[in-house]
């Protein structure tokens, strides 16, 4: 038994795509002479990052050129990913000071807890992304690349100026 | 006023603390007897094991009819006493003592060793104020040395005078003191004076903030950081019960554990600095046996055998054990002896005694090993030459006891169960079994009182080493000497059936701080 199949009796100017095709090739060709930019020509141009962008971490440096840290230990407690090796000891001041300082910005989550937590505002998550190494080893930043980076570092969220300003 | 009823519990006294009834006997203090309902009133002088002082303020009570906020350190309980610890007054005083102590500390937590186990934190963050209204420049004093093993940081110092009053009252040999007064006060020490007593670094833990520091622990790992486990000190006979404070499986620093029958809450120099060998990195890791082509590594199933058969083959044995081993260790040796008919020898290794004169029967006894009296119930007697008159084919197992061992005369082979090979020994080695250190297994000592007391597992054994219950026991079972458990407390178990001096002990009942046993007088197995 043949299925009855109800047909439309449309206009033209209903069923026709030739006014579709117009409007959509009118479209193409205002944005061929009237190009607004949608794609950054990125290495050559770059996009400004977030003030509260969290990328690879920096070191900050004291006037003498040595790391803020004073290996309190508390950016490897609360650290969630557990990326941060800390050994502390003494400089030759008798002053503590890391021994060694590691982080594993593979295993890095970027919180920026230890940012947060950093009594001496020593580490911070930094405004940088361009992050390509050769070797998996090169990912593991020890203290002197950390503190060597001088890329802009992240402004954290302050509670007490939400608008960030 | 009605009369009060008569009290319900003769000779002791009711009180009422936060709301909690506590009866606890009379000349109790507060703060002893607000521990029994639970409730922690802070404080920083009182010690439980030096005399009250009251010079903190910081354990101030409310408590009703009394016309003021009273230290809960120096009020003795009285009968129907209603404590308030937490009311808006005594908060309210408190937190105002609190500001006072802060106003010259220099909050330097992060690079401070105390924190994480601060006392000074732990009351600011639970009822201090959030800011400091102090304005006006810190005082500053310089750190230090005050000889020993002890690090006085004067700007974090709280004059609690706990270490001033340990010293003069326990340690009897007064040393500290409080120089100048007022905001200039300070914890100085007497003209020429150092803390070189044997027990001065008691005053690095009772100092509640990080004013004294130990130099050895200086830095060295955060409190947070640490793993704990109950042992017991194996430095000399007293037995002290401690703490073995670990960090990536590495020991880092030996505290004392309170307990009352034994040491109080102390523990000596010699004790507390006496951790490195644990960490040995040396170590015999594997099980040898010797071939044509020298010590050769083997399974453990073919080195027990290979023991096994040198011991019975063996006409004249000889055990030289080391008095630091286990209750269950020396017991199966024992066991391991009497079946060979074996000379069951140890040395005891000795050093002057030096007692803590405030603390009844507590010293640092002459003999430095922990489980001599053990030893000796389990029939090894104590030699001074322990290798003296064996001569060829004749076997001499050494268990852990390397350092008794001067020279191996010729044509003696030696069978060593222990921690490390000695290079000494190795020539005339031809089967080494690796064994745990006491750190890295359960067990007991017995210390010269008889007190048998446990000590738990701290560290993970590394390789393929074994605790030495377990080794024992098989090479027991292995010589037909009987079948034994090859877990600690199934050890003991044996034990407590066969010896009757450990009658009715076990691993729970022990505990944590130990049970004196019923020593016969020269009793051997």
């Amino acid at each position: 038994m043949a299925i009855n199949v109800k047909v439309m009796d449309r206009p033209v100017e209903q069923v026709s795509y030739v006014r579709a095709t117009l409007s959509g090739l009118a479209h193409t060709f205002k944005h061929l002479v009237d190009p607004h930019k949608v794609t950054t020509q990125y290495p050559e141009e770059t996009e400004a990052l977030s003030k509260r962008w969290r990328g690879t971490h920096r070191m900050l440096t004291t006037e003498d050129g040595k790391a803020k840290c004073v290996a309190c230990g508390l950016c490897p407690t609360v650290c969630p990913a557990n990326c941060i090796k800390l050994v502390p000891g003494e400089d030759e001041h008798g002053n503590r000071f890391p021994l060694v300082f590691e982080i594993d910005e593979f295993r890095c989550i970027f919180c920026g807890y230890c940012q947060e937590v950093c009594p001496e505002e020593a580490i911070h998550v930094g405004r940088h992304y361009e992050n390509a190494e050769y070797s998996r080893d090169g990912f593991v930043y020890d203290l002197e690349r950390l503190t060597a980076q001088t890329h802009p570092v992240c402004e954290m969220w302050d509670p007490a100026d939400p608008a960030g300003e | 006023m009605t009369a009060p009823a008569a009290p319900a519990n003769p000779g002791m006294v009711t009180l009422t603390i936060e709301g909690r009834e506590v009866i606890v006997p009379p000349g109790t203090n507060l703060i002893e007897a607000a521990k029994t309902a639970g409730v922690l009133i802070p404080h920083y002088c009182y010690h439980p094991s030096l005399p009250v002082a009251g010079v903190c303020r910081m354990c101030l009570v409310e408590v009703e009819k009394f016309p003021k906020l009273t230290p809960a350190c120096a009020t003795t309980v009285g009968e129907g006493q209603i404590v308030h610890v937490h009311s808006a007054k005594a908060r309210e005083a408190r937190k105002g003592v609190l500001e006072f102590l802060l106003i010259n500390h220099p909050l330097d937590c992060p690079i401070c060793d105390q924190a994480g186990e601060c006392e000074l934190q732990d009351y600011t963050f639970a009822e201090g104020r959030k800011d400091s209204r102090y304005m006006e420049p810190k005082r500053f004093n310089p750190m230090e040395d005050f000889g020993g093993d002890v690090l006085y940081v004067p700007n974090r110092c709280i004059l609690c005078t706990r270490c001033v009053r340990f010293m003069d009252v326990v340690a009897k040999e007064s040393v500290l003191n409080v120089s100048e007064r007022g905001d200039r006060a300070y914890i100085g020490k007497f003209e020429g004076a150092d803390l070189t007593h044997a027990w001065a670094s008691n005053v690095v833990d009772l100092c509640p903030v990080g004013a004294l520091l130990s130099k050895d622990f200086l830095n060295k790992a955060r409190a947070w950081e640490l793993d704990r486990a109950a042992s017991i000190c194996p430095s000399c006979s007293q037995g002290c019960n401690v703490m073995l404070e670990t960090r990536d499986n590495v020991v880092v620093r030996i505290r004392p554990r309170p307990n009352a029958s034994v040491n109080q809450h102390f523990a000596c120099d010699v004790g507390r600095l006496n951790y490195r060998w644990i960490n040995r990195r040396d170590r015999l890791e594997y099980p040898q046996v010797r071939s044509s082509q020298g010590l050769v590594t083997t399974s453990w199933s073919e080195a027990v055998k290979a023991a096994a058969s040198a011991i019975t083959a063996a006409a004249r044995v000889t055990v030289l054990v080391s008095p630091a081993l286990s209750n269950e260790a020396l017991y199966l040796l024992g066991r391991i002896a009497s079946h060979v008919s074996a000379t069951a020898v140890m040395t005891i290794a000795r050093g002057p005694e030096a007692p803590l004169p405030g603390v009844k029967d507590l010293s640092l006894r002459a003999e430095r090993a922990p489980n001599h009296t053990g030893a000796e119930l389990f029939g090894f007697t104590d030699v001074i030459s322990p290798t003296a008159g064996l001569g060829s084919n004749d076997l001499l197992i050494v268990a852990d006891a390397a350092a008794s061992v001067s020279a191996v005369p010729d044509g003696v082979r030696v069978i060593v169960i222990g921690t490390v090979l000695d290079d000494m020994l190795k020539g005339a080695t031809i089967v080494a079994l690796p064994v745990c250190n006491f750190a890295e297994e359960d067990g007991t000592f017995m210390n010269l009182r008889g007190r048998v007391q446990r000590f738990q597992q701290s560290k993970a054994p590394p390789a393929q080493v074994r605790p030495t219950y377990r080794v024992f026991g098989e090479v027991a079972a292995a010589i037909g000497a009987g079948s034994y458990p090859a877990l600690a407390s199934d050890v003991f178990a044996t034990i407590v059936a066969t010896v009757p001096a450990f009658a009715g002990m076990t691993y729970r009942t022990l505990g944590l701080q130990g049970a004196p046993a019923t020593l016969p007088a020269g009793a051997a197995v």
